[in-house]
């Protein structure tokens, strides 16, 4: 009776190292490749540039407001059909992979009341804006990383929130070309790095 | 010391494929055929058997659909199939722990 128990032991120990083992290696499934950051980093960065020139070109804060207005809306409209036609496609859709959208869809909603509530209400300076939307990005990027089991992007959020500091304590136009920076460090090219391991990871992954 | 009772083992999920099935889905919220097929190493005819079962029982649930042209059918693990899991597991760490 001794050897019959011990013998269901084990199989039930081997029956659970599987499971575990299957679980792990369907967590896995990739859940971001990056295309998000680098296509947001792209289009904010481009309408940074813009407003910039808005700014130089004495062009009203009317219009400057409009450009976020009608720019802003019309990615996510985009990225929605973009993202629509990938999730077709895609063979698994993961819990990671949900929480990953809904906190971007979140974070995304926060940047657009902050930086309407500031040039529409009144409520702070624009100058405010790029360092509030900085908050909001470092607090995403650590999230993130934590979903997707990405230490360095985790770490990212300590250069946004550093940033967010330096722009807090140094308020002026020249904000919006260090944001513009930090975007493309901080935002496009980790979008990069998570794309490139992405493909390195499907190439190795079987047909 | 109790003895093991194999009536109290969900016959449902016991068997090495099935419980492959089960694992995979209870770690995804949903996943395609193929995708399943991969993980787990199996042929299409047994997993379509393996699968059917697991349906029959209501412990997954099938939605098909067209994509571009091509017949889709992903796979999700039910309420029912994500308790009878758990028992299953919980059931399976008291053997070891006796």
């Amino acid at each position: 009776m001794n050897e019959l128990n011990t013998n269901i032991t084990t199989k039930a120990e081997k029956e659970i190292s599987v499971i575990k083992q299957i679980m792990e290696d369907s967590r896995k499934a990739v859940v971001e490749n990056g295309w998000h950051y680098i296509y947001w980093g792209s289009i904010v960065t481009a309408a940074i540039i813009v407003n910039y020139l808005m700014v130089i070109y004495s062009i009203s804060m009317y219009a400057q407001g409009m450009l976020w207005f009608f720019s802003m809306p019309a990615a996510a409209i985009v990225e929605g059909i973009i993202e629509r036609k990938r999730e077709k496609r895609e063979k698994v859709k993961t819990f990671a992979g949900k929480l990953i959208n809904s906190l971007w869809t979140g974070a995304g909603v926060c940047m657009f009341i902050l930086g309407f509530a500031g040039t529409v209400s009144g409520a702070y300076s624009a100058n405010m804006i790029f360092p509030l939307i900085s908050i909001v990005l470092g607090s995403a990027y650590l999230i993130s990383g934590v979903i997707q089991q990405v230490k360095w992007l985790s770490a990212i959020s300590v250069f946004w929130w550093g940033g967010a500091v330096v722009l807090l304590l140094m308020p002026g136009m020249h904000s919006m070309l260090i944001f513009a920076g930090m975007l493309v460090c901080f935002q496009i090219l980790p979008g990069v790095f998570l794309y490139v391991k992405s493909k390195r990871e499907l190439a190795t992954q079987p047909a | 010391m109790t003895d093991f009772n194999y009536h109290e083992i969900d016959d449902v999920i016991h068997s090495r494929i099935r419980t492959a099935i089960m694992a995979v889905l209870i770690s995804v919220d949903e996943a395609e055929f193929t995708f399943i097929r991969e993980k787990i190493n199996a042929t299409d005819g047994n997993l379509s058997v393996h699968l059917k079962k697991l349906e029959e029982h209501n412990y997954i649930s099938v939605k098909k659909e067209f994509i571009e042209r091509k017949p889709v059918t992903r796979y999700k693990i039910t309420e029912i199939g994500r308790k009878a899991f758990e028992d299953y597991i919980k059931k399976l760490e008291s053997i070891i722990k006796r």
